[in-house]
């Protein structure tokens, strides 16, 4: 069942009164609804808006929720300008978030397994240590990774980016990983051993086909938090031939005045991505979060 | 499975009795933190052997069989294949198969690729592996379900997938931890009997655990009768039921289980009681087939079974209960201190619930245990 399947039956639900809802509560669910749907969509109707609304009508006084012309303008300025490299910071963001999603995938792959499945000493309090980072503010966690990337001599390098953000989404895809390997049967396990496999080739054979969807949806959330990123990036990159797409965003906002037709423009652009994937991966995700029915 | 029909050519791969096999456990110990799981245990299985570890949940048989497997680290003991000891090796190495209880399929693997998994690890060719997992596939009549996931599989298929993925590699041993435990009733009776045709037919040595005794009775060479960590009695399915060695193994084995009495009352109640040079029994025991109400005649009246060798004198006990359970009936009785049952396979035309009547038992059934619960 896809995320809209779902919802469409929520609605249904409330609709036809399956589970007998009072009207109050149906009011309620509306009322909600409404307010979630409203604060959570409203930025990206105004940031598309803007950024097909012609500058006249931006700077107006009068100008509506629906505005009376449109123009491509912003788009030409991002794409044919020299001004705004949207490619190269295209492209930085995507190895970043390309590199970051596949390391931090194969090390959670190992990690959870190892939190899964064995005893070792310490291990209780790395499972607990891998929990409290995530919940730490990245905030504070800027300068002591500023420290160690100078005294690596990583500073303004995209290296820089690959190490820390697999240090900030390791954490997200151990947790969700660790939680989906616990309900693998042992005995599929043990099965493989039986049949003649390491454990290794076990995780390679057994465990990762098994969590495939798991492991997209880990992929695709740590993609999300690499290609969103901006603290590290405005902190550790300096040159902006390194520049992600939400810093170059930030410079076209600092060098020029007045181009929010330019900028929302840039965050459509950098938005779409994202929305993409996860149309095309969402099938998996919620394949993913209903495998644990699979039969032992 | 289906053996009748189809007989394995000359040139099958799945080849028939080997003369290894053996496995021989030595003082094996397996201790969790405080709980001792399985003690000092020792257990010989001939090579083509099936041999039954039957016993109550908790008693350890499928830490003993994990063990044998390879799947738990010993305490203590060891454990040899043949004359190799395989007590470090890991399971990788043990050439075992094991069945699970959940089965353990592969979700992710077709019906073809669950039975092809084992085989890559050996040193068969593609050919061969092909025609070995047709061929098997065949023998468990799957062929038609070969590219089919198993979560589309009914449980009673899913449990031959496991029985052919074990099979299709021909190891040492087979290990079965309770395979037929998540079927259901029908099935379950049908498919033991084509689980022991096939293990005979393939010769392959087996251990299988399980907690039914009539699974047990039905499907073994050999039962250990297992119990807190120990075997009770090692022996043919008959020897365990008609000559246990203990009172645990009379009480666990046989359905309803034997009657257990004082002497004392046994003796108030005119019966002879077997005297040895031990000493007189503590407990006297009795299995409810070996009871029978008497005719008009006062002669037992044994049905259509065969003649009672001894038969007490007659005893006049009160009926209770008289309970139908399928092809038998059981009927309670009290009297003289005694709290019995009695197992007949036909209704007994002068016996009604709330009256006395007279019955004999079989004195040569007699059983005679001492104050350790051994036979005596």
């Amino acid at each position: 069942m896809t995320v809209r399947e779902n919802v469409a039956n929520g609605f249904r639900i409330v609709l036809d009164g399956h589970r007998r809802s009072s009207l109050l509560s149906r009011i309620g669910f509306y009322v909600a609804t409404a307010l979630t749907l409203l604060f959570s969509l409203y930025p990206f109707y105004v940031m598309f808006i803007t950024s097909i609304s012609t500058n006249e009508s931006l700077y107006s006084r009068d100008r509506g929720v629906i505005p009376k012309s449109f123009t491509l303008e912003h788009y030409e300025v991002i794409f044919g300008s020299g001004s705004f490299p949207v490619q190269t910071y295209f492209w930085n963001s995507l190895s970043v978030a390309l590199v970051t999603s596949v390391i931090a995938l194969v090390v959670s792959i190992l990690g959870a397994y190892s939190f899964t499945r064995l005893d070792y000493p310490g291990g209780t309090l790395i499972r607990r240590g891998i929990i409290v980072v995530y919940m730490l503010a990245a905030i504070t966690l800027v300068i002591p990774l500023f420290q160690l990337l100078v005294r690596f001599d990583l500073v303004d390098t995209k290296t820089s980016l690959y190490i820390t953000y697999t240090v900030k989404t390791l954490p997200l895809t151990l947790y969700i990983l660790w939680n989906y390997f616990r309900s693998i049967p042992v005995e599929i396990e043990e099965a493989a051993f039986i049949d003649g496999y390491s454990r290794l080739e076990t995780i390679a054979r057994v465990i990762v086909p098994v969590s495939l969807p798991v492991l997209v949806a880990a992929f695709l959330f740590s993609f999300k938090i690499a290609w969103n990123e901006y603290l590290f990036a405005s902190v550790f990159l300096q040159s902006e031939a390194l520049y992600t797409l939400p810093i170059g965003i930030e410079t076209l906002d600092s060098a020029f005045q007045n181009v929010w037709g330019e900028i929302m423009a840039a965050s459509i652009i950098t938005t779409l991505p994202i929305i993409v994937m996860f149309l095309y991966l969402e099938k998996y995700m919620v394949e993913g979060l209903t495998a644990g029915a699979v039969e032992g | 499975m289906a053996e009748q029909r189809r007989k394995p050519s000359e040139s099958s791969s799945l080849s028939e009795s080997s003369a290894s096999g053996a496995v021989h456990v030595d003082g094996l110990t397996k201790q969790y933190d405080d709980v001792v799981a399985v003690s000092d245990l020792d257990l010989h299985v001939e090579p083509g052997e099936l041999l039954v570890l039957l016993g109550p949940s908790g008693c350890g048989k499928t830490t003993t069989l994990r063990s044998i497997a390879g799947l738990e680290h010993v305490t203590d003991g060891t454990i040899h294949f043949d004359d190799e000891d395989v007590t470090r090796q890991a399971p990788q190495r043990r050439d075992v198969a094991m069945v699970f209880q959940s089965y353990a399929l592969y979700p992710h693997k077709t019906v073809r690729g669950n039975l092809q998994f084992p085989l890559r690890k050996t040193d068969i060719s593609g050919t061969e592996a092909t025609e070995r997992v047709e061929e098997i596939a065949e023998l468990l009549e799957m062929e038609t379900h070969l590219d089919t996931r198993p979560a589309q599989l009914s449980g009673g298929q899913r449990q031959r997938v496991a029985v052919g993925r074990a099979l299709v590699r021909q190891p040492h041993l087979l290990c079965m931890d309770e395979p037929l435990s998540n079927l259901d009733a029908k099935l379950r009776v049908e498919t033991r009997s084509e689980l022991r045709q096939l293990q005979q037919r393939l010769g392959i040595t087996t251990i299988y655990v399980t907690h039914d005794q009539e699974e047990a009775m039905s499907i073994a060479d050999r039962i250990a009768v297992m119990n807190d960590g120990r075997i009770e009695q090692v022996g043919t399915p008959e020897d365990v039921y008609e000559r246990p060695a203990n009172e645990f193994v009379a009480s666990f084995v046989g359905d309803p289980p034997m009657n257990f009495c004082d002497p004392d009352d046994v003796q108030a109640a005119g019966i002879e009681t077997p005297q040895s040079a031990a000493g007189s029994p503590d407990t006297i025991g009795i299995r409810p087939e070996y009871i029978y109400p008497t005719d008009s005649r006062g002669e037992p009246a044994a049905g259509d079974r065969v003649e009672v060798d001894r038969p007490s004198d007659p005893v006049v006990l009160t009926v209770e209960l008289i309970e139908p359970v399928g092809r038998a009936y059981e009927i309670q009785l009290t009297g003289h201190g005694l709290d019995l049952v009695a197992r007949l396979r036909t209704r007994p035309d002068d016996v009604t619930e709330g009256d006395s009547s007279e019955f004999v038992f079989d004195l040569d059934r007699l059983t005679t245990f001492n104050d350790a619960g051994e036979v005596v």
